[in-house]
Parts: structure tokens; C-alpha cells; sequence
């Protein structure tokens, strides 16, 4: 744990599109060193951070530790993940492994179908996600909040309670065994996010959207140039949750994929764990597991600031 | 979510009407508007009434038939609730449902402690911030596919760590008196850094000058804790204990892949995965209806309470 | 205007997305050649072997065949999803506890007339006991019209380890005269060692599977699950709990297998495999396995009970046509051609996953100088003299067969004698079988 970053560095918060314009979250969270008032004594705090730093470094240790031991079983001989004593580090590397599992199994199909599902229903639901916000938040329609209440209702409705009805209707549409499950139920938008940016956008003040109303602008026009900006930010946060909600999903296409070629990433992997922890081939399950973490990992680490922002924005604003 | 509080002002008949009066111009514009904002509305309007109320609607039907989603649905009133009241294994999945909420506590504890050491003035926290986060957003599928060989009884990373410090360690996920905390532990690891972040971020946002007036008063490092940080973090607390119970409800993906048969002598099948099983592999869809509108229902008093307390807290949107 | 432009995007973009999942759906587009879909299931050998026979059918009559297939651990759900998402493929695996519900509720096919009119089906020359198992009459199964047909009948024998009996200088068992249970113990006894020294055992007298292998003890032992009507669960009888009683202490008390927590690690088909198992039961599905194992192997009788005769059970699947394809003749002619045809029966026997499926064929393969196993005579013997349906093959469901393996760990642990177990699991057991035959009542009235 040597490598540390400096405290100043992606904690700037999120630049608001324009001054005027609310910010997400309050932008205080990222600000580390706001402790409880002024230290007592030099002394007594760099101490403090001496136990603390430990604490927090075996407490990393033990949130990376079964990540780093897939990656070495994934390294290792099949033989060496039954070594006694344990082969910490993989003796030989066996950087093979990550070469079969593209042939042991349909992972890249899994991969293939589950960005089909994921960014057709994202990007289509984005869309009617927030001209749906945009209307609940800014435009006079009669019933807005019995409207937006009944759509709230939906949340309280937990999956599994659908999943049967759900099943039966997709059946006799014969969509069984495709995507289309999966895909078109979230084409018509999330009420998670309609939610939020209902609630960002109503901090907007009217007199702006009025303004341009009354320059002739059509709704369409001051929704995509005027509130579209305004709510990117917080339309990027909701997108990439939402994304990688999809992304991770297991029960919806457990249920409705059936051959293997059709199968998302994560049932993919979950049947390399059922075929191969037969034969006994860990490396092979490891690797596969490891490749499935990858593509969200990085989305993590390139997107880390706004996913942490609206992640604790949900908080403070569920 | 708090509702009262719908930002702009509610199209009352009265303004409409007084509007409607002003000028044949603005009326016009008016219905515009209230064309186009129902239009936007209408999309998830009409998703939810398709992929929502109507499968609900359906749901409690076939609650109350014998049907195994191929032949016809035969009526049978209230017999699914009345096996229900019999069915050992129901009742089991029920207790073991409720039992893995024992993570919840101790999840919430360790993530503020965590949130308060982050908050500290030091080097490294967002460092820290993003190890500890990373289970988070890793897809449940391949976190379970992980562990399950980590909790594996000779060769796993549990036992292997256990017996450097001469700990024989069982065989986690096979015994009924370890299936429960093993899957445990194994949540409360990938949940932490997401309690962490909320309770960071609402630390962050007490203001300074709290604590300022406490040192002041002579108050101790754990009094303040006490008496200011403790009360300006519950309404996270509520939300987390809310949503996870909620999502505690609904656990199904590690059941299904750590412990596919339920685990030894049913010991870890859970609500959702004992619907699953009798909806799709035993056939028996109306039985697995009944038990999915009693998911139903609990998740629905569950957030029916969060709605009410939270309106009495007065923890809404700004 | 605007708002149409953007309306145009949206549904430009749903009809995408629509066609993109259509196509990776992998669409019904082409009609020209007619096509079929096969699901089935199993490891990756026995996967092999039915592609290639299939390849030799697309080849032979210009059908198109799709192949799905599932681990044997899926296959039923999978099935099931397939059928109740109203997808059933044309052709496909089922087993033989699925037959009346799956017939209650219109799914598969009889075909009764195109087997005992086609040119290509001998009945004679196929295992009884493969093709009753899919007669179904309405009320009773096991007799009335064919609804599929065997793919194989898989005897459950056991096997030995006949390098490590060489070695500790025992007698290898005698294929025509099966030990009793002692006898049989006391083998396992003599095989249980420490060889390398170190203080813990690293060979075992055996290790077996209580799902598995309790029907063999019972049943040797003059016990059975249910009685003669099928109404009645008997599991509470003496000899069944003395049979129960006998495999848990075999476990337990004797100390011939690994212990419970040492099989979770490593269970007893792995250490069989690496040569730590003495006693230890094969199928015909293992033997494509087992024939790269670097120890000798072979199979004998179940030991005996007090019956004196062996017991064991014999596995089936069956092929079944959908009753609702589009292609009905294609889909017989593909059943009949992966459950009969001679040349296609050859490629799965030479795959080593099963068993013959004719008779002839089956006797000139058990006399095979020089195959492994040596005595495969065993198997034919499990299916012509000593074996039996498994005990929820004829019944509407099997939730009353599972319950008893549900609860069962405290007996295998000593924690509970078998005695006492059975007396608990009895009702319950009657429970589940009482609303089992409700449920084909109701389901077959429909």
C-alpha cells in the first residue's frame, strides 16, 4: 500500500454546467480532512493517522484479498490449485488459461449479448427517462403528481412478484429465449431515474425555461438545447448505474435464456462454474470470473468521480 | 421522497381555469403543452401499465389456481395460502431470509466506522476510498462464483488464511451451522463500501462549526460522536436499513450459484430462490405466485414505512 | 416538427434495437430447408458423440438441425423453460418422470403408430425396460401408448479398483457371486490405509453417494419406497431403516470412506478417480471417462442383502417429439434415427457413453475381448436380471423422493438413527405424494 494518491487529485466536485445551476451532491464529499474541528495536537492526530492508515490497510487488504487470490488460482496449474502448502503466487504462470476460456465456453457471445442489452437500454431509456422527468418537473399537465405517484408505486413492487406474469406474457410472444425480455421492458425508461432528475431538474428555476417559451421555442427545442445540458451530469451518473445494474443482472436471464449462445455474460460465467467445478478446472472458472469483472471495473475507474457523486447523492436524496 | 413538495406550483382548476379566461392565445399554448407533457409521460406510463400492473393484477390470479404455466388454471381460492401455512420449506426459506439480515447491523456499523476513519485528515483515503468500493460494483454472479471457491473446506482462501494462524477451518458452505454467516460475511464484504460513501457524504455535510461550538463546550472526541455526528448520519442510516432490507427480501444470485440445491438440508434457500425453484423447475406457477405476492406484500409494508417515517423525519429534497 | 424529428429518432433506434436482438435471437428467417432443434444433455464427450451422429443425419437427409445442449444439472430446468416459454424444441431429451405431465399437458407426441410401423424399429431387439418406462395409458405408466423412445438404459453397477485390491494382496471379486454386505464391509476395511504415513488416511474402502446407491441396499434388502398401487410410502419399514442404517454406519461407525467434511472438499467420483477408492459404482456414462484412469478397474454385483439377491437401479433418458412441431415426420425420423438407427446406435457405443441400445448389438459388444471394462457383461446383466426403475420414474412428480434426501445428513452423520428418521420423513414423504397423485387427477381430467 505504497502507492498513494495525492489527496487534491479527482476530488475536485463536479463542474456544474453553469454557475447558476445547482450542483450535484454537495460537492464537499470528495474533500477529505474535514474532521471533527481543529486537532488537538500535531502529535496526537499524526499518531491517530499512523493507527488509522493500519486499520484501513488490513481492511484493504481483506477487500482486495479474494480478488487478488482469483487472479493467482486463475494463473495457476490445475494441480498447483491443490497444492498443500498453498501456492500463494502461481508456480508456474499459466498465462494459457486466459487463452481457453474464449473456447471453453460462449464468453464472448455473453459479452456480445449482454452490451446488446445493456446500451439498447440505457440509451433508449435515457432518452424517454428524461423527457419524462422534463415533463413531471417542468410542464402543466393535469393529474402530474397522481401520474408520478403511480409510476413511484412501481418501485415498491419488488421483481419476483412479476417475474411469473412476465414469463407467461413473453412466452406467448414467443420472445422466450432472445433478448427481448430483457431489452424491452427498459425501453420505456426508469422510474429510478425519472425519479432523480425529476427532483434535479425542479431546482432549475422556471424563469429560465419560461424565457425561452415565450422566444417561440418548441418543447423539444428547450428540452434539447436548453434542459438536456443542464441535467447531463446528472443523466450521466443515472445512465452508468443503470448500465451497470444491467450489466450484473442474473435472475431476468436465468430465466428466459436458454441456449448458451444466447446467454448474457453472467450466466455465462455462472455455467463455467457449474461445467468445469466438476472436472475441477478452478483455473479456468478464476479466469472466466475475472474477465466477466473487467469491462465494469474499468467503466469504475475511468467514471470513479461521477459514480461516487450519485451514488451518494441516492443517499441523501432517497 | 418526499412528495409534498412537487417544485413548481400544482395546476390547480382555479389557475387553469383563470388562465384559460386570460386570453384564447395562452389557452391554446396551454393545451399545447399539456398535449405534449402527457406525451411524455405517456412512455413509461405505458410501460408500467404493461410490464407492472398488469403482470400484478395477474400475479394475484394465479395466486389462487393450481397451474403449472402450461395447461389451463384451475381455481382454487385460497388453497396456495393455506399450503403456505403448512409448507415446511416456506417457512424455512422465510427464517433464512430474515437470518441473512444479520448483515445488515453489523454492515452498517463497520461502514461508519470505516466513513469516519476515510474522513479523517490524511493521505490516502481516496486511494482507500476506491479498494474499498470495488467489491461494490463487481457483478454479484462473479463475486459469489469467487468466494464459493474461497470458502471451498481444503483449499480455499478462508481456510488456507485460517490455517497460518493453526485454525482448521470448516467446510464453509456445507455445514448448516456455517452456510448462513459464510453467505454473510460475503455481503457484508461487498456492501460495505456502499454504506461507507453515504454515511462519508453525510458526515462531510455537517457543518464545521457543530463541532467547533462542541470543542468549545469542552466536549470529548466521543461525545461529539455522540451527540452531533450520530444524530446528522440517521436519516442514512434509515435509508441503508431500509434498502437493504428490501434488497435483503429479494436475495436470490448467491443462493443460486454458491449453493444451487438450497444448501445442505435447505439451510440457505431464501424466499426468492425457493419461488424460482417451484415456478420453474417444479411447474407448480400458481403455488410460486401465492409466494411471490407474500414477497410482495412484506416489501410493501417495508417501504410503506419508510415513506411514513421519512415524512415525519422531514429528510426530503430540498 | 421537432418533435417528430426526435419521435423518428426514438423509434428508429427501438427498431434497432429490435432487429439487432432479432438477428443475435437468431430468427426463423430461412423456410427453404426445414429445421429442426434437438436439446439434450451432457458432458463433453457424450456432447461429441451426438453432434457427430447428427452431422451424419443432416448429411444423409438435407434436415437442418439445431443442437442445444445443457449440463446434466440444468437440462431439467432448462427444459421446463423451454416448454413453458412455449419454445419446445422438436426433438429432445426427457426423463421418464416427466412423461405423464408433460402428456397431461399436451406437450409431447405419441408415437406409437410411426414405431411399430416403421421399417426401421425392431421392438424385440430393444430393451424392454427402456421403452415401457415412456408408456404412458392416461392413468398408469408403464403400459398404453409410447410417447418416446429410449436413447439408452444406463445400468448402475459397481466398479472396483482392481489395481489397488492386486495390491493389498486381496482376491478380486467373482463377477457371478456377489458378497454379502460383511463380506463386503470387510474388504472395504482391509482397503482403508494410511500408505504414505503420514498419520491420515489417504485410501478408502469406499464412498458412496446416498442418493445413489440407497436403492441398491433397500432393495436387496427386501425393502422399496412405495407400495404396489403407488399411494403408499413405505419407507418405514424394518428392512428399509436397516438398510439406511447399514450405508450410515458404513460411513460412520466403520470409518471405511472419507469423512463428510473430506468428501466436500474433494468428493468420492474425484478421489475414485485419483485412485483412492476401492469400491466405488459406474454407469455406462463414466466409462468414456474412466478409460484414461491410471489404475485398472472393473465391475462386479452389488453386494447382497438379506434377499441374497443384487439390487440396483437402472437409469434411462428417452427421446420425445414435440407434439406441437412443425415438422412432425422430420422429428419422428430424427427420434427414431438417434434411438435405433443401427449406424448411428455404433457412433454413441464407440463414444463410450452408453450401452447398446439393441439387443444383438449389445451382446456382441458385452463379449469385446479386450475392453474396459472387462466385464461389461455386468452391465447387460443389471439391465436383463437385477435392476429396477428408479422409484419416482412412475409417479406424477418426485417431490415425495427428494424429501427423504433433503434431511438425511444427521442419520449419514450418526447424529440420528435411521429408524427414527424414516418415521419422521414417512408422513411427510405421504404428503407430498398424496398431493402429487391430486395433482395428476386434476391434470388429467383436463
Amino acid at each position: 500500500m505504497t502507492t498513494v494518491e495525492s489527496p487534491s487529485q479527482g476530488l475536485d466536485p463536479i463542474k456544474a454546467p453553469s454557475s447558476k445551476l445547482p450542483k450535484l451532491g454537495t460537492g464537499k464529499l470528495l474533500i477529505p480532512g474535514k474532521g471533527f474541528g481543529p486537532a488537538s495536537s500535531q502529535g496526537k492526530q499524526r499518531l491517530g493517522n499512523i493507527i488509522v492508515g493500519f486499520v484501513l490497510s488490513l481492511g484493504g487488504i481483506i477487500m482486495v484479498g479474494p480478488l487478488l487470490w482469483t487472479l493467482s488460482t486463475s494463473l495457476k496449474t490445475r494441480e498447483g490449485v491443490f497444492a498443500l502448502p498453498p501456492q500463494w503466487i502461481p508456480d508456474p504462470f499459466v498465462w494459457e488459461n486466459y487463452v481457453r476460456i474464449w473456447t471453453a465456453g460462449p464468453l464472448l457471445s455473453g459479452i456480445t449479448n449482454s452490451l446488446i442489452v445493456a446500451f439498447s437500454v440505457t440509451i433508449v431509456g435515457t432518452v424517454f427517462s428524461s423527457l419524462a422527468a422534463y415533463a413531471f418537473a417542468k410542464l402543466r399537465i393535469p393529474f402530474r403528481n397522481g401520474f408520478f405517484l403511480i409510476l413511484l408505486s412501481g418501485l415498491m413492487i419488488p421483481y419476483p412478484t412479476l417475474m411469473i406474469p412476465q414469463f407467461v406474457m413473453f412466452s406467448e410472444w414467443g420472445w422466450v429465449n432472445t433478448l427481448l425480455p430483457l431489452i424491452v421492458p427498459g425501453l420505456f425508461g426508469n422510474i429510478m431515474m425519472i425519479f432523480f432528475l425529476r427532483q434535479y431538474l425542479s431546482s432549475v428555476p422556471d424563469s429560465m425555461l419560461e424565457a425561452a417559451k415565450i422566444d417561440g421555442a418548441g418543447y423539444l427545442q428547450t428540452f434539447g438545447r436548453m434542459v438536456l445540458p443542464l441535467i447531463r451530469p446528472a443523466i450521466a451518473a443515472q445512465f452508468i448505474l443503470w448500465f451497470m445494474a444491467i450489466w450484473n443482472d442474473y435472475l431476468a436471464p436465468i430465466i428466459y435464456l436458454n441456449s448458451p449462445e444466447k446467454q448474457t455474460l453472467q450466466l455465462v460465467i455462472a455455467s463455467f462454474n457449474a461445467q468445469y467445478a466438476i472436472q475441477t478446472d478452478y483455473p479456468l472458472i478464476m479466469a472466466a470470473s475475472f474477465v466477466a469483472l473487467i469491462p465494469v471495473l474499468l467503466i469504475f475507474l475511468i467514471f470513479q468521480r461521477q459514480i461516487i457523486e450519485s451514488i451518494a447523492l441516492t443517499g441523501s436524496k432517497g | 421522497m418526499a412528495l409534498n413538495d412537487v417544485a413548481t406550483t400544482p395546476p390547480t382548476p382555479a389557475t387553469k381555469k383563470a388562465a384559460n379566461q386570460r386570453s384564447s392565445g395562452t389557452s391554446r399554448l396551454h393545451a399545447r403543452e399539456r398535449r405534449i407533457g402527457l406525451a411524455f409521460i405517456a412512455v413509461p406510463l405505458v410501460g408500467f401499465t404493461i410490464f407492472t400492473l398488469y403482470p400484478l393484477i395477474f400475479s394475484v390470479y394465479a395466486s389462487l389456481t393450481q397451474w403449472n404455466g402450461l395447461g389451463p388454471m384451475n381455481f382454487i381460492g385460497l388453497g396456495n395460502y393455506e399450503r403456505l401455512l403448512q409448507d415446511e420449506y416456506f417457512h424455512k426459506a422465510l427464517f433464512n431470509t430474515f437470518y441473512l439480515m444479520i448483515g445488515i447491523p453489523i454492515g452498517l456499523i463497520l461502514s461508519l466506522l470505516l466513513a469516519l476513519a476515510m474522513n479523517r485528515k490524511m493521505r490516502g483515503t481516496t486511494f482507500f476510498r476506491t479498494i474499498y468500493y470495488i467489491p461494490v460494483i463487481s457483478s454479484l454472479a462473479a463475486i459469489a462464483i469467487m468466494w464459493q471457491w474461497a470458502y471451498n473446506g481444503d483449499f480455499g482462501l478462508i481456510n488456507q488464511t485460517l490455517a497460518i494462524f493453526g485454525i482448521d477451518g470448516p467446510n464453509w458452505l456445507e455445514n448448516t451451522s456455517t452456510v448462513k454467516p459464510a453467505i454473510i460475511l460475503m455481503t457484508v464484504w461487498k456492501g460495505l463500501g456502499y454504506s461507507m460513501l453515504l454515511y462519508l457524504a453525510a458526515i462531510q455535510s455537517v457543518p464545521a462549526s457543530l463541532y467547533e461550538a462542541a470543542a468549545l463546550d469542552g466536549a470529548g472526541a466521543l461525545r461529539k460522536f455522540r451527540s452531533i455526528t450520530l444524530p446528522m448520519v440517521r436519516p442514512v442510516t434509515f435509508f441503508l436499513v431500509v434498502t437493504s432490507i428490501i434488497g435483503g427480501a429479494q436475495v436470490f444470485i448467491e443462493i443460486n450459484i454458491m449453493t444451487p440445491d438450497g444448501g445442505p438440508q435447505f439451510s440457505s434457500a431464501t424466499i426468492v430462490w425457493y419461488i424460482w425453484q417451484k415456478a420453474f423447475d417444479n411447474l407448480q406457477m400458481g403455488y410460486a405466485a401465492s409466494m411471490s405476492i407474500v414477497l410482495g406484500l412484506i416489501v410493501f409494508v417495508i417501504t410503506a414505512i419508510q415513506f411514513r417515517l421519512n415524512a415525519r423525519n422531514s429528510f426530503s429534497i430540498e | 416538427m421537432k418533435k417528430s424529428r426526435l419521435i423518428h429518432v426514438g423509434a428508429a433506434f427501438l427498431t434497432a434495437t429490435l432487429a439487432l436482438t432479432a438477428c443475435a435471437g437468431g430468427g426463423n428467417a430461412d423456410d427453404d430447408s426445414k429445421k429442426l432443434t434437438f436439446m439434450f444433455r451432457g458432458g463433453e464427450d457424450e456432447k461429441k458423440a451426438y453432434e457427430a451422429v447428427i452431422a451424419q443425419y443432416e448429411k444423409d437427409t438435407g434436415v437442418d438441425v439445431e443442437v442445444i445442449v445443457t449440463t446434466a444439472d440444468d437440462y431439467s430446468t432448462k427444459l421446463k423453460a423451454t416448454i413453458t416459454g412455449r419454445q419446445v424444441p422438436d426433438v429432445f431429451y426427457i426423463a421418464p418422470g416427466e412423461v405423464q405431465s408433460f402428456v397431461n399437458s399436451g406437450v409431447i407426441m405419441d408415437i406409437t403408430e410411426h414405431v411399430e410401423g416403421s421399417d426401421v424399429v425392431n421392438l424385440d431387439n430393444i430393451w424392454q425396460y427402456g421403452v415401457d418406462s415412456y408408456r404412458y395409458d392416461g392413468t398408469v405408466q408403464g403400459q398404453g401408448a409410447i410417447y418416446a423412445m429410449p436413447k439408452d438404459v444406463g445400468p448402475f453397477s459397481m466398479g472396483y479398483n482392481k489395481t489397488m485390491f492386486e495390491e493389498a494382496g486381496i482376491d478380486i471379486p467373482d463377477p457371478d457371486q456377489p458378497y454379502t454386505w460383511d463380506e463386503w464391509l470387510d474388504i472395504a476395511k482391509k482397503l482403508t490405509k494410511d500408505n504414505d504415513g503420514d498419520g491420515e488416511l489417504d485410501q478408502w474402502g469406499t464412498g458412496l453417494n446416498i442418493t445413489w446407491n440407497l436403492q441398491s441396499f433397500v432393495w436387496s434388502n427386501g425393502g422399496d419406497w412405495l407400495s404396489e398401487d403407488g399411494k403408499t410410502v413405505t419407507v418405514d419399514t424394518p428392512e428399509f431403516a436397516e438398510a439406511l442404517q447399514f450405508m450410515a454406519d458404513v460411513e460412520n461407525k466403520h470409518g471405511v470412506t472419507p469423512s463428510t467434511a473430506q468428501a466436500q472438499t474433494l468428493d468420492t467420483y474425484q478421489r475414485w478417480m485419483k485412485g483412492e477408492i476401492g469400491f466405488f459404482p459406474v454407469g455406462p456414462w463414466d466409462v468414456s471417462t474412466y478409460q484414461t484412469l491410471d489404475f485398472d478397474w472393473d465391475l462386479m454385483p452389488y453386494p447382497v442383502g438379506s434377499t441374497g439377491e443384487p439390487a440396483t437401479w437402472i437409469g434411462t433418458l428417452g427421446i420425445a417429439a414435440s407434439a406441437t412441431t412443425e415438422h412432425p415426420d422430420e422429428a419422428i425420423d430424427l427420434l427414431l434415427y438417434l434411438t435405433a438407427n443401427e449406424e448411428g446406435q455404433q457412433a454413441l457405443v464407440d463414444a463410450n457413453i452408453q450401452i447398446p441400445n439393441l439387443i444383438d448389438v449389445a451382446e456382441e459388444w458385452a463379449a469385446e475381448e479386450g475392453a474396459v471394462p472387462a466385464n461389461r457383461k455386468e452391465f447387460l446383466d443389471v439391465v436383463q436380471t437385477y435392476g429396477r426403475a428408479l422409484p419416482a420414474n412412475r409417479t406424477y412428480n418426485g417431490e415425495w423422493y427428494d424429501e427423504l434426501f433433503t434431511n438425511i445428513q444427521p442419520v449419514l452423520d450418526g447424529d440420528m438413527t435411521a429408524e427414527e428418521y424414516l418415521k419422521e420423513a414417512q408422513p411427510k414423504m405421504q404428503s407430498f405424494l398424496d398431493a402429487a397423485n391430486a395433482d395428476a387427477e386434476m391434470s388429467s381430467v383436463n
